[in-house]
């Protein structure tokens, strides 16, 4: 790895559906050993974003890079950066184990990694239940566990607390500061403010596609008040209730 | 490449439609073989008499080539299913280079293709062989051609599997796929067929041309010959398969 192994950068990035930009010409970083998460209401443009940056979304300007390349751009992408999107994606008739068995095929890694991982995000005990049993913990569970196949230097996460339990959030809010302080990046977003304020080091808020604030915690607040506080009045007048990909 | 064929055959298998659809490929041309020999040399009767090449081939093609529209079917839902199940941006993630992910699914359903051929052909066999034979109406396969229509009938259902993975890439909704091509193999080209103002043309429609690679003779339809509908049914599957590709590798996962 070079000395960007997992440095996330974002340029310009502009995408639009229809006559709708859902992204403006947005720019920010995260770096590697750091914890950013991505706020902003529904529709601010945070998933569009999450999805051009892992290649799933082609930009109609500007580039989103994870380690100096575009993700389709990576060799062994896998082991770059580890993608959670949603919730969702997996066939229901397959057991969570084969669905990880599947990409580990895919990836060319060893399938002890589907019961390592499988081990790590508490699911040993339901890896063999197919996945139309599972709860929507469980769920985001299982995505994160596809996210950590490869062992990447970044972690890409779109809500990834979404249906977790207290006991879940906890062990999330860990996993992704293990993971930090093992140098590598973290970018998630969230809209549990008080969670991004125990776990952040940097705070990214969009709204309406455009990036309104960047900085570390204290500089966001400035002492005064809270997250929430300055997240609703950066983000007041509706965002787009109920319109558009997010 | 072999990681993504590998993964390919690994996400058929850990689910049951392969299953499915193999038992219902099997239960149909077991039932079409036994209820052709039943009604063999019974006046108004359906097709020519088994004793005749003709009669023989119309068994194997129709028979054992019942498989090739579920064997499209099977390879649709490895394709257009990954957009219904949403499994499209954990594959696409793990193999970003999304020609190749459409290259490996197409060999994929060729060879699953291949495997329905080849379990129908041999439950046609062995429906018709000892059944014929107690009749007094030896088949042999040596004669008439069997071979070569047992050999293109397994080449056809191949050909359905990448045009059915070809058409779920391209159209993205496992049920339009679907219901799409059950309603083209089954209604619109039956009709386009038989309208007589198109001449010798339908002979060219994906379907006829898999009934001429076949041979499976249909009253009234006109067909090419084995070669020239084998030719016309891959360049179809061909023409399929890369405006799938190309398709998919422009979509934008949302």
């Amino acid at each position: 790895m070079g000395d960007d192994a997992g440095q996330i950068v974002i340029s310009g990035l502009t995408k639009r559906f229809g006559g709708v930009t859902a992204v403006d010409g947005l720019s920010f970083s995260a770096a590697p050993g750091s914890v950013t998460g991505f706020l902003g209401p529904n529709g601010a443009g945070k998933t569009t974003t999450l999805r051009m940056l892992a290649g799933l979304v082609a930009p109609d300007a500007g580039t989103a890079t994870i380690s100096g390349r575009t993700y389709a751009a990576l060799e062994s992408p896998g082991r770059k950066a580890g993608v959670v999107l949603e919730a969702a994606g997996f066939h229901p008739a397959r057991t969570g184990r084969n669905h990880l068995r599947v990409y580990c095929t895919a990836c060319g890694y060893p399938l002890r990694r589907a019961d390592e991982v499988l081990e790590t995000c508490g699911l040993a005990a339901a890896g063999r239940q197919k996945v139309r049993g599972y709860s929507l913990g469980m769920r985001q569970r299982l995505a994160l566990a596809t996210a950590l196949l490869g062992d990447p230097a970044a972690l890409i996460l779109d809500e990834p607390a979404n249906g977790l339990d207290p006991e879940g959030i906890a062990w999330l809010r860990g996993l992704l500061r293990d993971y930090a302080r093992a140098g590598r990046t973290v970018l998630y977003s969230s809209h549990v403010l008080p969670e991004v304020e125990q776990l952040a080091d940097q705070v990214v808020i969009m709204h309406r596609g455009r990036l309104v604030r960047r900085g570390t915690l204290a500089e966001l607040t400035g002492g005064r008040g809270g997250l929430e506080q300055v997240f609703l009045s950066l983000t007041a007048g509706s965002g787009r209730p109920g319109g558009g990909p997010s | 490449m072999t990681r993504l064929i590998a993964a390919e055959f690994r996400k058929l298998l850990t689910t049951r439609l392969w299953l499915w659809l193999l038992l219902t490929s099997l239960a149909w041309t077991a039932g079409y073989c036994a209820l052709a020999i039943a009604v063999d040399n019974r006046p108004g009767g359906p097709g020519p008499a088994l004793s005749g090449a003709a009669g023989q081939h119309a068994l194997f093609a129709i028979g054992a080539g019942g498989a090739g529209p579920l064997a499209a079917i099977l390879a649709a839902a490895g394709t257009a299913g990954e957009f219904r199940h949403r499994t499209a941006a954990a594959t696409f993630l793990a193999e970003p280079r999304r020609a190749r992910v459409i290259t490996a699914k197409l060999i994929v359903y060729l060879l699953a293709g291949a495997a329905y051929a080849l379990a129908c052909v041999a439950v046609s066999l062995a429906v018709a062989l000892p059944w014929l034979a107690a009749r007094g109406t030896p088949v042999s396969l040596a004669a008439h051609g069997n071979l070569a229509v047992l050999g293109a009938v397994i080449i056809s259902v191949a050909l359905f599997g990448i045009t059915g993975a070809g058409l779920g890439a391209l159209l993205g909704s496992e049920v339009i796929t679907i219901a799409g091509l059950l309603l083209y193999l089954y209604v619109a080209e039956p009709l386009l067929s038989r309208i007589s103002a198109l001449g010798s043309w339908t002979a060219y429609l994906p379907g006829v041309a898999a009934d001429g690679l076949t041979q499976a003779s249909q009253a009234g339809v006109r067909l090419l010959p084995p070669w020239q509908g084998g030719l016309v049914f891959a360049a179809w599957a061909v023409v399929i398969a890369c405006a799938g590709a190309a398709v998919t590798a422009r979509r934008d996962i949302t």
